[in-house]
């Protein structure tokens, strides 16, 4: 096995056996804890980052690739098959990067029995790992659930204030839309009759023999419903917001960060480029729901006084445009997808770290409560301010080129620009709230209750652990930012290679300039870059480059 | 050295510069003043570099900055000739600025945030000026606009700016929203961006590409940075800011990026919106001049005149001279600067008082404040041969000669200009000190004195257009060899000087001698609070916000607690609940009832095994 793939295997395996020896009690002291939770936490960073500068932006299909056929149930065509390509690759290295940010804030988080909720933490991050790397459509689904299942047991033992009935909303939802998701994965493994459950068998097999409409509708009506409930699809929301403002810091960033993503590369990679006539169907449905979350869940968001729970809702909100670009069913809109859904991962989870330093130095969430931080606390400030502006989509961070795609991707199809414009004004409100937010919490003087708050606690600004974990997020959003090329590539090779199949809506007279252009281009359309030999060989793309 | 490395060293000088500060100098200001100091000199190198290489040629350069399925985005420099005199504006005007800033801001706290900022908006302003297609502006345009965010709430303990940058930030997304709406529906209807291909595109197939929707949102953006109706409520708002970032940004460079951005992409508006830019900005020259005229504080006076001036710009553009309104950008920015400066040059001799009817007198205690301000106000009333009277009368001719109507809104908005800006000259210089700040004034060190003297000295001669090398000036000459064909040149020198003499005589039969009240509030206190009220734009806004937007954010909140979270999802644990309830009954531990549904089932299996139900 080489370097990379061992990587690869590592950052699941390494987590979880981190939380293995946490589980056995090794070690009294605490910072024999801390440092194997270290070890869990790093090694997935680093396998993120080397895996995705080593990948090569060129390939098409997948990288560094690690397949146990013995592994798993043939006779159910599963087998045990990991690897990278374009798309998870940005979303490998987001979950590595939120995991080291949200670890370092736990196990500095001074949380009771913390090696109980460090080991659960690993076996998320274990999870989350997993779920990007696999190829195989049961294990994606599988170690989604072995993500999930801690999220429950960590809001109900250490989440904040009625923890006990958010939990188990949030788990009768998920547990719900999971279920949902799943019919919609069965009835693709029963109805296709492919090699293999995943999607280039699944492809493959399809192009042979299509599914016939209605099908396709009914299992991507699944899909759709059971991912959608998943990344809170409005109006099936309501368990994210409250389910944020309750769990622990680091299982909030987690989840909303890269668990919920779980979906939207579902539909992304998945649903719509298999199903595309069921997309087709269901795409003016879910453009009206993601303007629910766009504007409904945005008005929202505007009247939230408490932070958490803003920030809570504003990250529903831009899920509203991860929607958006997957209904647009084109190459465009479902890669301006990817870009936000990386982007947006990191942005949240670095919003719910700031928000607990702040919760930590004003002793509350409460907006209204706070005031004139600044001056106490310019790193904090500054830290809090490139975040809102990131999540506010301000160029120069990531989430800009997502929204923008996502924008460009709706001005398309003239039958679009309706929900364009509608989009577009998510654009003022989440200005509103951010800087609402802002001018709240650290401009102004002081309001009465942090004086009170403040002179039996005195302030200090962030510490350096406190720097180092909301720092690499940042760097990583000012990185997609400044350079989109460098996960715009990658998306850019696999997407077009995806949605190659799905036909598109556009049926509209081309422009006097456009004529020129596509008698020069091959507009041949199929899905036939998936030469199906090349599954099965695993070792042909795995030379180091 | 290539050409694109002095381009891309233009414009990460800056950026670099503001990010060694953040990291290393938050806490001595002293060094990050001196860097930002440097770099902006280092612009300015760069900068007259770029402007005199190549016999004026434009320069191009590409690369290519993201590539997602049909969506190319470059990264590339267009630098031509309107580009060269935006250059020249902003780095030269910066370089000043920077300049003043050092004596300006010497005893503040918090330098090095302040500097950094200046480093950042250098950045992004450069990023506008150079930028060859539409996205691309658009990064920039919201980088300036965050930019300008930081700078005015340098001072975010007093709640005026906490409350002005907000406002700025978000007035002017409502702007932008347009403007991204224009960008993207010019994206897929000329599959480009790109400003040359878009010139070349229009110029074979005008009535395809060009369409007043478009037009209506690109100008969208423009309306917002230059905060023209009716999103002109941030700017007076602005100075809340330090008085050097209103003198840079809302007065010299930013927000006449909004008129840059029209002239870069002029070939996109039909006739019908450029005749509403027309009537617009000739409505704010005049709107803004009555708002300018019932002023107390000395940089909201100033504000408003950039507005008015702002809309001048518009008008020229409007009437289809962008090189005219590009030429009253320059000397605009020369003689605003310089009294934005100035008035920075008594705001901190008087300690921060900004009331001018505190001042008076600060002729004898400031001689060379005064004086470089009394240029700029003559510039600006448009003075006969100094900078202001060529521009202005260039834009009065030309509305003169083609749209009437235009023309007497700004040549009643010109009188205003002189009223306004004599007013603010007699009332802060003249007289007898009305304070004992003003009386304790002392005049300014060189380090500010010096940058106003610099610029009053342009404000005179910036109007000679042929003082300036070409390279610079290019742009502006065909229309301005437009205008001089024009008739009635003799009757518009009467006009204007008549304008700016009327103006003078009757601001000095006002206000040579006041005291703690404006005396047009006595003479005419009905004008007067009509004035003051400007036209309740700012009412009718906080209206919306507090009346409709705060209402329907709390009913939303209210509908998602009551109906989505409430009903749905209880609703649904209530049915599940019922459900349960109903089968709980079954199971209530007698041993006889089980015995019953065991034989009850059994008989109903049976009787469907046997056919007797079902069919």
């Amino acid at each position: 096995m080489s370097f990379h793939q061992t990587l690869l295997l590592g950052s699941i395996l390494v987590p979880a056996l981190c939380s293995i020896l946490l589980f056995s009690g090794l070690g009294k002291r605490d910072s024999v804890v801390k440092n194997i939770s270290y070890i869990g936490f790093l090694f997935p960073f680093l396998a993120g980052i080397i895996l995705f500068v080593n990948f090569d932006s060129a390939m098409r299909g997948y990288c560094f690739e690690v397949f146990y056929p013995q592994m798993g149930l043939q006779e159910l065509k599963i087998t045990f098959h990991l690897g990278l390509n374009g798309v998870s690759s940005p979303l490998f290295a987001m979950a590595g990067i939120v995991g080291l940010a949200a670890g370092i804030a736990a196990i500095h988080s001074g949380a009771d029995r913390l090696r109980l909720y460090l080991a659960l933490l690993l076996i998320m991050q274990s999870g989350l790992m997993g779920l990007f790397a696999s190829i195989d459509l049961f294990f994606y689904y599988l170690f989604h659930e072995f993500a999930l299942i801690p999220t429950f047991i960590m809001i109900g033992l250490w989440g904040g204030r009625d923890r006990r009935s958010v939990a188990l909303e949030i788990t009768i939802y998920l547990t719900l839309g999971a279920l949902i998701s799943l019919g919609g994965l069965v009835a693709l493994n029963v109805l296709v009759d492919a090699e293999k459950f995943d999607f280039p068998s699944l492809s493959s097999a399809l192009a042979e023999t299509a599914l016939a409409d209605s099908t396709q509708v009914k299992i991507f009506g699944l899909l759709l419903f059971g991912f959608g409930i998943l990344v809170a699809l409005f109006p099936f929301h309501t368990w994210a917001a409250k389910g944020y403002e309750a769990a622990p810091t680091s299982v909030s960033m987690l989840h909303a960060g890269v668990l919920k993503k779980f979906g939207l590369y579902g539909l992304i990679q998945i649903a719509v480029p298999l199903l595309p006539e069921g997309a087709r169907e269901w795409s003016p449905y879910l453009m009206w729901l993601a303007l629910g979350n766009i504007l409904f869940v945005g008005f929202v968001t505007m009247a939230q006084t408490n932070l958490k729970s803003m920030v809570g809702y504003g990250s529903v909100m831009h899920m509203g445009y991860c929607f958006l670009g997957v209904a647009a069913c084109t190459a465009l809109g479902a890669g301006a997808g990817v870009m936000l859904m990386v982007a947006h991962g990191l942005s949240v989870s670095v919003m719910f770290l700031l928000a607990t330093q702040i919760q930590k130095r004003s002793g509350t969430f409460e907006m209204n409560e706070m005031g004139g931080l600044g001056t106490k606390t310019p790193i904090l400030a500054c830290f809090f301010i490139a975040a809102s502006l990131a999540t506010i989509g301000l160029p120069g961070f990531g989430n800009f080129w997502g929204e923008f795609g996502v924008f460009l991707s709706l001005g398309q199809e003239p039958d679009h620009h309706l929900f364009l414009g509608l989009a577009a004004l998510g654009i003022i409100i989440s200005a509103i709230f951010g800087l609402r937010a802002i001018a709240k919490i650290f401009y102004g003087s002081p309001s009465d209750e942090l004086l009170e708050h403040v002179k039996k606690n005195p302030i200090s600004d962030l510490k350096s652990q406190e720097i180092v974990s909301a720092g690499i997020i940042l760097i990583a959003l000012l990185f997609l930012g400044f350079w989109p090329r460098g996960i715009s590539d990658r998306i850019d090779t696999e997407i077009e290679t995806r949605y190659s199949g799905v036909p598109s809506l556009t049926t509209t007279s081309l422009p006097p300039c456009c004529l020129l252009k596509l008698n020069n281009s091959t507009t041949d359309g199929n899905l036939t870059n998936y030469s199906s030999d090349k599954i099965g060989i695993p070792t042909q793309n795995n030379s180091i480059k | 050295m290539e050409t694109e490395t002095i381009a891309f060293s233009l414009l990460l000088l800056p950026l670099l510069s503001a990010l060694v500060t953040l990291l290393f100098f938050r806490n001595s200001g002293n060094i990050a003043s001196l860097l930002s100091v440097a770099t902006s000199g280092g612009i300015l190198v760069f900068s007259l570099f770029l402007i005199f290489q190549g016999e004026n040629e434009s320069f191009v350069w590409q690369g290519t900055w993201l590539k997602l399925a049909n969506w190319e985005l470059n990264f590339g420099f267009l630098i031509d000739a309107p580009a060269r005199l935006l250059l020249f504006v902003v780095s030269f005007v910066g370089f000043l600025i920077h300049i003043f800033s050092l004596g300006y801001m010497s005893d503040d706290d918090a330098k090095a945030r302040y500097f950094g900022g200046l480093s950042l908006f250098m950045f992004s302003m450069i990023g506008i000026t150079v930028a060859d297609n539409l996205i691309m502006i658009f990064v920039f345009w919201e980088l300036v606009g965050f930019s300008s965010y930081l700078l005015i709430s340098h001072y975010f303990t007093t709640d005026e700016a906490a409350q002005a940058s907000k406002k700025a930030f978000i007035v002017n997304r409502v702007g932008d929203f347009g403007f991204l709406i224009g960008i993207v529906l010019t994206y897929w209807i000329a599959d480009t961006v790109n400003l040359i291909e878009l010139s070349q595109l229009v110029d074979s197939y005008p009535s395809y590409y060009v369409t007043t929707t478009i037009g209506l949102a690109l100008a969208c953006g423009f309306i917002g940075k230059s905060a023209q109706f009716p999103l002109h409520v941030w700017l007076p708002d602005a100075m809340a800011g330090p008085t050097p970032v209103s003198a840079l940004i809302h007065a010299a460079t930013m927000v006449a990026a909004g008129i840059y951005l029209l002239l870069r992409i002029d070939f996109m508006f039909t006739s019908q919106v450029l005749t509403l830019l027309a009537v617009l900005g000739a409505a704010m020259g005049l709107y803004a001049g009555f708002c300018a005229l019932v002023q107390r504080d000395i940089k909201k006076i100033l504000a408003y005149s950039t507005l008015s001036q702002l809309g001048y710009m518009t008008a020229a553009f409007g009437l289809g001279m962008p090189g005219i309104a590009l030429f009253h950008l320059m000397t605009h920015a020369f003689f605003k600067a310089l009294m934005f400066l100035g008035s920075g040059s008594v705001i901190h001799a008087c300690h921060h008082e900004q009331d001018i009817f505190n001042y008076g007198g600060l002729r004898k205690k400031m001689p060379i404040t005064a004086c470089t301000f009394l240029i700029g106000v003559l510039a600006i009333s448009g003075v006969n041969f100094l900078s202001g009277y060529f521009s202005k009368d260039a834009i009065l001719l030309g509305a003169y000669n083609l749209n009437l109507p235009v023309f007497i809104i700004l040549y009643a908005g010109a009188i205003l200009t002189a009223i306004y800006m004599f007013r603010l000259y007699f009332i802060t210089f003249e007289g007898d000190p009305r304070s004992e700040k003003s009386t304790n004034a002392h005049e300014s060190g060189p380090l500010m004195t010096g940058p106003l003297i610099l610029l009053s000295i342009l404000s005179i001669v910036g109007g000679y257009h042929s003082i300036f090398p070409i390279a610079i000036v290019e742009s502006i000459l065909p229309d301005i060899a437009k205008v001089t064909e024009m008739p009635n040149h003799l009757w518009m020198i009467v006009l204007g000087t008549f304008a700016w003499v009327a103006g003078v005589i009757i601001a000095k039969n006002l206000y040579r001698r006041v005291d703690q009240v404006d005396p047009l509030s006595v003479k005419a206190p009905l004008f007067f609070s009509l004035c003051q009220s400007k036209l309740f734009f700012d009412q009718i806004y906080a209206f919306y916000v507090k009346m409709i937007q705060d209402p329907l954010t709390r009913f939303f909140e209210v509908l998602e607690l009551l109906f989505i979270s409430g009903l749905m999802v209880r609703g649904s644990a209530g049915v599940a609940g019922l459900f349960a309830l109903i089968g709980k009954t079954f199971y209530n531990g007698k041993i006889h009832s089980y015995a019953f549904w065991f034989i009850s089932g059994t008989i109903a299996f049976i009787a469907y095994a046997l056919g007797l139900l079902g069919n």
